[in-house]
């Protein structure tokens, strides 16, 4: 086996009085797709925020292809190449579509004809190709969150991060998006972790499964394993009733 | 694109025929009323450019003082040339700014405010209790060079204009864009690698070294500089400007600056009216103009060729 791409060794994240992630340990391999649920409040978000440097986590540690990387900044991780996006969807609303691209392959392109190139390849790709010059705020919902993606992948991430990529999507947009979620990963060989509470998608598009409950790893598995899991059963099904 | 275009060709005339005006001009008081709008246009787009990465820097008032005491210093007490004491008002600014970015910088909104609000008035405090600065009576005596008189509106308006014009071009470049990036939503900016907190200090740093060039510069033409020339109040006026003329591009901070300026002259002598008129005006322009002259101007022109189509 290769050497993974992300290791977070026990990384445990508190605020007050909460632990949001508790003690919780995973790889992520090179060229796949992972898979991160777990009810509201689990703790996802928290990881990303972990992982992706906006939180220093309390106690743990994060390597990134072999480098110690916790608590370097934000922009510093990003620039190893580990890029997320947010959850309620981020961009720079005022700004057009090409500019908010761009924005995003600023970093990772050095020269102007260069980026002019990334931004028009990867709105073509997530399906802005004919937008470039609208306002990013006055998309669509479903061209938003497509948006969102593109600046994340303008910096063209060895993993990319999405934060429930598909929330507010309707099914023809859903599907659109896991399309081109999948042309990510093939086409261009980035390594994806996806937070989604759509079940039927995440079990379709990840090859493994990591599941949080209440900040701590209940289970991890190949799709086929996290269904037939117990405890992931109880977890979604149980405990509310 | 087009209306872009005749924009500059508009803004280049006018600053054509008010530089004619300037060379040729022998009126001694419309002069100065030319050099301190060129000042007060500076101080405009300085506070302008910090508004681009979202902060309000009323610190503007400090690094304009310190450009003004730094200029005096050198011509009156170390009897430098007067290119000099333009460059070591901005250097000054550039140094203390670099310090005070790094320290303040993390925060934002109203804490970057209120902090830069109480940097601005104990730099002036210190002025007042500092014997050497001229104590509360400041510092007098500051002229240029005798030979310069003629020339001083013309230089004057050519280095603020250079100074906003290189304001103007780092807006239009990439730089600006993130600027603009980081006031829409400037974790966006951090997911992609760029360091924020970086770019606001360049940011600070190019907006104060103008505006500590440009305060070197009034202590050369008022000739006379005291504490309470350099207060917060220097900004408030400079945020009026910005919002009288229209804070959607350079343009409109200029042309705010230059009304402002000259319609404070006419009401000066009016004793307390004159500020209740000023503050009357400013008042009144942003009810009906809420984007400013020009934004106003632009729906105008809208109207008006919407109705012709
Ligand atoms: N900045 C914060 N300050 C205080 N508490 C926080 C903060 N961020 C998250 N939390 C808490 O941590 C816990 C985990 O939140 P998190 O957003 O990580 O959950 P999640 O799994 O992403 O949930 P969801 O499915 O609703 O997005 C919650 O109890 C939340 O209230
Ligand atoms: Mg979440």
């Amino acid at each position: 086996m290769t050497a993974p791409l992300l290791v977070a060794q026990a990384i445990s994240r508190r605020f007050g009085g909460i632990l949001a992630v508790n003690d919780f340990s995973f790889e992520i391999q090179p060229g796949e797709v992972m898979g991160l649920i777990g009810p509201n409040g689990a703790g996802k978000s928290t990881t990303f925020n972990v992982i992706s440097g906006f939180y220093k986590p309390t106690t743990g540690k994060l390597t990134f292809l072999g480098e110690d990387i916790t608590g370097l900044s934000a922009a510093a991780i990003s620039r190893r190449g580990l890029v997320r996006t947010f959850q309620h969807g981020s961009l720079l609303r005022e700004m057009t579509v090409h500019d908010n691209i761009l924005i995003g392959a600023l970093r990772a392109v050095r020269d102007n004809s260069g980026r002019e190139m990334r931004v028009r390849e990867t709105a073509a790709l997530l399906g802005l190709g004919g937008l470039l010059h609208a306002t990013a705020g006055s998309l669509p919902h479903g061209l938003q969150r497509m948006l969102s993606i593109a600046i994340a992948f303008a910096a063209r991430p060895k993993l990319l991060c999405l934060d429930e990529p598909l929330t507010g999507l309707n099914s023809t947009e859903a599907v659109a998006a896991l399309e081109v979620i999948g042309r990510i990963r093939d086409e261009y060989e980035t390594t994806i972790l996806l937070v989604d509470h759509n079940m039927r998608v995440v079990m379709r598009i990840c090859d493994r499964i990591a599941v949080l409950n209440y900040g701590q790893k209940l289970a991890e598995g190949t799709p086929e394993e996290i269904r037939n899991n117990p405890d992931v059963i109880r977890a979604y099904l149980g405990d509310g009733e | 694109m087009r209306s872009a275009r005749a924009g500059q060709i508009v803004v280049a005339l006018a600053a054509a025929a008010v530089l004619a005006f300037a060379v040729l001009g022998d009126d001694e008081y419309t002069q100065h009323l030319l050099m301190w709008t060129a000042l007060n246009a500076v101080l405009a787009v300085g506070l302008r450019f910090m508004l681009l990465v979202g902060e309000t820097n009323i610190g503007t008032g400090a690094f304009y003082g310190m450009g003004a005491y730094m200029g005096a210093i050198c011509t009156t007490k170390w009897g430098l040339p007067f290119p000099l004491a333009l460059l070591a008002g901005g250097l000054l600014a550039i140094v203390v700014s670099t310090g005070f970015g790094l320290v303040t910088l993390r925060t934002k909104g109203p804490y970057f405010m209120l902090i830069s609000f109480a940097f601005t008035e104990v730099v002036r405090l210190i002025y007042t209790r500092v014997e050497w600065l001229g104590g509360n009576s400041g510092i007098i005596g500051i002229f240029p060079p005798q030979a310069l008189d003629p020339w001083m509106s013309v230089l004057t308006f050519l280095l603020c204009g250079g100074l906003i014009l290189m304001m103007y071009l780092c807006e239009q470049s990439n730089l600006g864009r993130v600027f603009r990036a980081i006031q829409n939503n400037d974790a966006v900016v951090e997911t992609v690698g760029i360091d924020v907190v970086q770019i606001k200090l360049v940011c600070l740093v190019i907006a104060s070294f103008s505006v500590g060039i440009a305060g070197s510069l009034h202590a050369h033409i008022y000739n006379v500089i005291s504490p309470g020339d350099f207060s917060y109040l220097v900004p408030v006026f400079a945020l009026a400007y910005i919002k009288i003329g229209g804070d959607a591009n350079v343009m409109g901070a200029v042309i705010g600056a230059a009304i402002l300026t000259v319609l404070a002259q006419m009401l000066q002598g009016m004793g307390s009216l004159e500020h209740v008129l000023f503050g009357g005006a400013i008042v009144a322009s942003m009810l009906v103009l809420p984007d400013g002259l020009l934004g106003g101007g632009r729906r105008l022109l809208r109207l008006f060729s919407r109705g012709r189509a």
